[in-house]
């Protein structure tokens, strides 16, 4: 009852002040940067970041959140009309969209993506609500040893689905990632590891630097590798029909809002997954099985459904555990940081309104998202008339003078062209780089829980494997190795097979 | 068995990693232990890097075994492939984009006032890759649409960040 009165008065705050303004140019400014193929949801947050850390914690939040859910749902755009995704979130959603839109329906899939999205979108809202506080006074009982095992799990169980067809090269992203996070003064002795005497090297490497490159320059360097695109010209069909059509789908409109914001929830996974397991979860369930990849409705529903539902998802581990559950969330961790808020399982005694008030900020920004995507659907389709050649130089801009910004330092520029090369080329060799994102935010967990845990034991390991979070922990990322090596899964198969053989008539 | 490209591919980067993971193990045992300090040893500032090191080494070594069993060692570098690689489209058209932007990031920015820096920066990379693409220098009106969205980028820029944001810009 104490957080429905949070919520409530949050959403009367920010409704009767200048903050509803905000919500309608920030969430109008996400789903712009969602739909321009080069910009995704990492890069707009990163980039507001640096413009908003200036402004009082409430206001800057609210605008990263807005942009946020703005630019998940504005990829949706993109990947309806060009068959590129704005954002990756968007992959699956183009499947059945693009095929929708040259069939002149464009109209009614940019209807039903909104109506998904605002679905989802409001799901994982409700379990932001419920969740957030349950697991922050859960999470009250963690230590050493389970925070250790729960970076270890988020960048294992990261690497792992975001690199479904080669699981080794999502564990080496994240791996390099949490070497990263070892770069400059550790946090025990104040020793500069890696530094060799450069004060810059010492100060460590920063996230937004690192984001903006990883996510920003890459992206530029990747969309112009590529041929050029064409938007779906002709007929954009009707918007209202869509609407009708979406609350026909309400059953998988609810599992996919359910599955999405599960897979938020899950360190490092995110919208993508959120997107292509809600969509999996459809195809296997319908009745129209055949229709999917073809213009499914039911398809395009539940991918929608599934991202939006993903954002609420992933920003409840950022707020009991201090854990992001996407890439942008963990931008939105760092700015939470910036702004003097200190997520994780304290939360809810130190900044017990904070969690209802993000409650209020995802609510607000959902409905500002709907209402601007149904009301803007002819308006916005020129944002994708600009070409690449247009836009890149604008946005490489915009990199260079974000990563600038947060320090007014010349080594964060330098960070982020090392990270946008090195970013391009892991890409094409076919390395996520959400855990690589991910391994940067949790290594400095991951060293500090390790070496205190070794204190406290004196040396021994026992604890780390004993305690029983540690156990779930350590036995879940264990699985997970061994249910990706080829030999466990060839051993396996055989085993069934031979259950089967064996119980044959 | 052929291998495939990105085999060919994984065999080099496995090569990398595993020097690299080597790399970081080194570094990590040479970091300081504070014997003269007294602290517990099982907080030495090494002791993740180290892990990491090692586990970096092995996802290396597991990469490169994988990929010398299905043929990728077999790089097929011949004056033909390589010669091909250099020529393509694409590869040219990120070399002149990794020029111009590396160009604006080391060499115009914070050298020069930023607004002239971004607008140089900005008509250098329309022009250049319209330029590319069409084959020959773009038509006048698209020059001229490339000089308004630098001055419009330049200007808006440093507004937005200076004047409304309060971020100071170098230059």
């Amino acid at each position: 009852m104490a957080g429905l009165e949070s919520f409530l008065s949050a959403i009367g705050g920010f409704v009767t002040s200048f903050a509803i303004i905000d919500v309608f140019w920030a969430t109008l400014l996400g789903i712009v940067v969602g739909m321009l193929p080069g910009l995704t949801a990492t890069l707009g947050v990163a980039l507001m970041t640096t413009l908003t850390f200036q402004m009082e914690a409430d206001r800057a939040i609210l605008i990263l959140i807005c942009m946020y859910v703005g630019a998940i749902y504005g990829g949706s755009r993109s990947a309806i009309l060009l068959n590129i995704p704005g954002t990756p979130a968007n992959a699956a959603t183009s499947l059945d969209g693009y095929p929708l839109a040259r069939s002149g329906q464009a109209g009614r899939a940019m209807a039903i993506a909104t109506t998904g999205s605002f679905v989802g979108g409001l799901i994982g809202m409700l379990a932001l609500a419920v969740v957030a506080p349950a697991l922050a006074e859960f999470a009250l009982s963690f230590g050493a040893f389970e925070f250790f095992w729960l970076a270890v799990f988020g960048v294992l169980i990261a690497g792992q689905l975001t690199a479904l067809d080669d699981p080794l090269k999502g564990w080496i992203a994240g791996f390099l990632g949490l070497f990263v996070a070892m770069i400059g003064q550790e946090g025990i002795h104040a020793v500069p590891r890696f530094a060799y005497g450069s004060t810059d090297l010492a100060g460590g490497i920063g996230l937004l630097p690192a984001m903006v490159g990883a996510f920003g320059f890459a992206e530029i360097l990747t969309v112009m590798r590529q041929q050029s695109y064409e938007v779906v010209r002709g007929k954009v069909g009707s918007i209202w029909t869509g609407i009708r059509q979406a609350v026909r789908y309400r059953i998988t409109a609810i599992r996919s809002g359910l599955i999405g914001t599960f897979m938020g929830l899950v360190p490092g996974v995110g919208e993508d997954m959120g997107a292509w397991a809600s969509y999996a979860a459809a195809r296997q369930t319908s009745r129209e099985k055949g229709q999917f990849g073809k213009g499914s409705v039911e398809g395009l529903m539940a991918a929608e459904t599934g991202n939006n539902a993903a954002v609420p998802g992933a920003l409840i581990p950022v707020l009991t555990l201090a854990v992001p559950g996407s890439a942008p969330a963990a931008v939105l961790l760092a700015a939470m940081v910036i702004h003097g808020i200190r997520p994780g399982p304290l939360i809810m005694i130190e900044f017990p309104d904070f969690v209802f008030s993000v409650v209020a900020m995802v609510f607000l920004a959902t409905c500002a998202m709907f209402v601007l995507g149904l009301l803007l659907t002819r308006p916005l389709l020129l944002v994708l008339r600009v070409t690449r050649e247009r836009l890149m130089p604008v946005i490489f801009v915009l990199c260079t003078v974000g990563a600038f910004a947060i320090a007014s330092r010349t080594f964060d520029v330098w960070i982020m062209l090392v990270f946008g090369v090195l970013g391009f080329i892991l890409r094409e060799l076919k390395y996520p780089m959400a855990p690589l994102i991910l391994g940067i935010v949790l290594g400095d967990i991951l060293d500090k829980s390790l070496r205190r845990g070794l204190v406290l034991t004196d040396g021994d390991l026992t604890p780390f494997f004993t305690r029983p979070i540690s156990i779930v922990l350590f036995g879940s990322a264990l699985l997970f190795i061994l249910l990706s090596m080829p030999g466990t899964r060839r051993l396996m198969a055989r085993m069934l097979g031979r259950r089967r053989d064996g119980g044959g008539p | 068995m052929k291998a495939s490209r990105m085999d060919r591919l994984d065999f080099v980067s496995a090569i990398v990693l595993t020097a690299f993971g080597i790399a970081v193990l080194v570094e990590s045992l040479r970091l300081p232990r504070l014997d003269h300090l007294n602290v517990n040893p099982y907080t030495v500032p090494g002791i993740v890097p180290g892990m990491l090191g090692a586990i970096l080494t092995l996802c290396g070594l597991a990469m490169l075994i994988r990929s010398i069993l299905r043929g990728g060692w077999r790089l097929d570098l011949t004056a033909d492939t390589v010669g091909g690689f250099v020529r393509s489209a694409s590869v040219r058209r990120v070399a002149l984009v990794l020029a111009l932007t590396l160009g604006y990031a080391l060499g115009l920015f914070g050298w020069l006032p930023f607004w002239l820096a971004t607008m140089v920066f900005v008509f250098a990379f329309v022009v250049a890759t319209e330029a590319m693409a069409l084959g020959k220098l773009p038509p006048l009106p698209n020059i001229a649409i490339a000089a308004a969205i630098a001055a419009v980028t330049g200007a808006g820029v440093e507004f937005v960040f200076e004047r409304l944001f309060y971020v100071r810009l170098p230059g």
